[in-house]
């Protein structure tokens, strides 16, 4: 399967920034800070389930519901 | 007037009697300050609140301390603003930075000040100024929290102490504390602009950060080869040489092309120990050193044309660019960068904006 981890990074980003831009900038740059760059996955990547844990645990938070 | 600095040289007390000429008849609602640790720090806090008891007061020890672009030691400096700057401020401490970090308690205390939820805040008008223990090694946490249960801007520095490396303290409406950070939250009359800026290109080789050790900020390995090894070979130099670059080659953390520096301190068998976290897996440029004042300028005049009035500068800047410029001789043309506004700053132990980074000025830009 493919392309999970960037569903849930895009939810991420659309939950807390709740359409302010400035917002979805500030959240990409906290994501990459955390250690997950949302610009390297496609709809293409690999569901990898470490990767997918470490989403679900920022998301967590950062508050967002998944 | 809106904003006003001072600074002097002298002991406590005359010294916070000439700050507080310095403010004159200004009304200040927020006074940062910034202060050699020639000074006890719980004096100088409660003194300060003394002499100014309705203005909430923040400020940190430093490694050297900015003020009307004048690079100093062994002084205080402090910026007084008023009304016609911030309607209000709020501060609150976060202790024990080197335990489990938790900010909720000091954001309770601001949404109790501001009488509002942190989240119903315009993030355009209100600002954090985050000011650290400089040695908690804590400060990427301290970001990763205030990040998580914010959205709004936080922008500061790491206290200094004087390059002793012993102990750093935090200032916070009349006392002084170490092992913590202080968050002074303002809401501000016409706005701000934060200003982020390095003296460094991409070089374009890039390395992977495969084995870290966050909490040393240490990287064991890049590209699956010992950090030593990988970093020299990617500069092109001998192994045994590499310390003698770490100024000039940091790395950079690279988000919207721009780099979030990493600096290396030292070299620890095979591996380096960096003066900021590494996490396992980042991708990191290389970086070359350019001209630290032609980068401040360009970065400084760029955004004073852009905004057509700066009232004032908050300007955290990193102790290895202060010595860099004094090394150089170049303290003089970095303070011209401030002319035609206010300005104060200090030299810090790491910078703070959106994370925790190095060899850089953040800037808190008054409107």
């Amino acid at each position: 399967m493919a392309g999970e981890i960037k569903r849930l990074l895009d939810q991420i980003i659309q939950q807390r920034a709740r359409g302010d831009e400035l917002i979805v900038q500030t959240t990409q740059a906290k994501l990459i800070f955390k250690g997950i760059n949302p610009s390297r996955f496609t709809s293409d990547s690999p569901d990898e389930p470490i990767i997918i844990a470490k989403i679900k645990a920022i998301a967590a938070d950062l508050g967002v519901n998944l | 007037m809106s904003l006003k600095t001072a600074h002097s040289s002298k002991l406590l007390p005359e010294a916070v009697a000439d700050l507080k000429r310095g403010c004159g008849n200004l009304a200040p609602r927020a006074i940062l300050c910034f202060a050699s640790t020639k000074y006890d720090p719980a004096a100088l806090s409660a003194q300060m609140q003394g002499a100014f008891p309705d203005a909430c007061l923040v400020g940190c020890t430093t490694a050297g301390e900015i003020a009307g672009g004048t690079m100093m030691n062994g002084s205080v400096v402090a910026m007084f603003l008023d009304e016609d700057i911030v309607e209000d401020a709020g501060a609150a401490v976060v202790h024990n930075l080197r335990g489990a970090i938790s900010v909720r308690e000091a954001f309770v205390e601001l949404e109790n000040h501001f009488r509002r939820p942190i989240s119903s805040m315009d993030i355009r008008k209100h600002v954090g100024v985050v000011l650290a223990d400089g040695l908690s090694g804590a400060e990427e946490k301290l970001m990763e929290r205030i990040g998580d249960c914010t959205d709004l801007t936080f922008v500061g520095g790491s206290a200094g102490d004087d390059l002793k490396f012993k102990q750093t303290h935090v200032l916070a409406k009349g006392q002084a504390h170490t092992d913590a950070a202080v968050l002074l939250l303002l809401r501000l009359k016409r706005g701000f602009e934060i200003i982020k800026t390095q003296s460094f290109k991409v070089t374009g080789k890039q390395l992977v950060a495969t084995k870290v050790d966050e909490a040393s900020r240490t990287v064991l390995e890049f590209d699956g080869v010992p950090a030593v090894e990988a970093y020299a070979k990617t500069l092109g130099v001998v192994p045994e040489e590499i310390q003698s670059h770490f100024r000039d080659h940091p790395l950079g953390l690279m988000i919207d092309g721009e780099p979030f520096v990493r600096s290396p301190q030292r070299r620890d068998g095979g591996s380096i120990v960096f003066y900021c976290q590494i996490k396992e897996g980042m991708e990191l440029q290389l970086l070359e050193a350019t001209d630290i004042v032609a980068a401040t300028r360009s970065a400084v005049e760029g955004r004073k044309k852009a905004l057509g009035r700066v009232a004032g500068v908050i300007d955290f800047q990193c102790i290895l660019r202060a010595q860099q410029l004094r090394a150089e001789g170049r303290c003089d043309q970095y303070g011209a960068v401030f002319s035609g506004f206010p300005s104060v700053g200090f030299s810090t132990y790491g910078e703070e904006y959106l994370g925790h980074i190095n060899q850089t000025s953040t800037m808190l830009v008054f409107r």
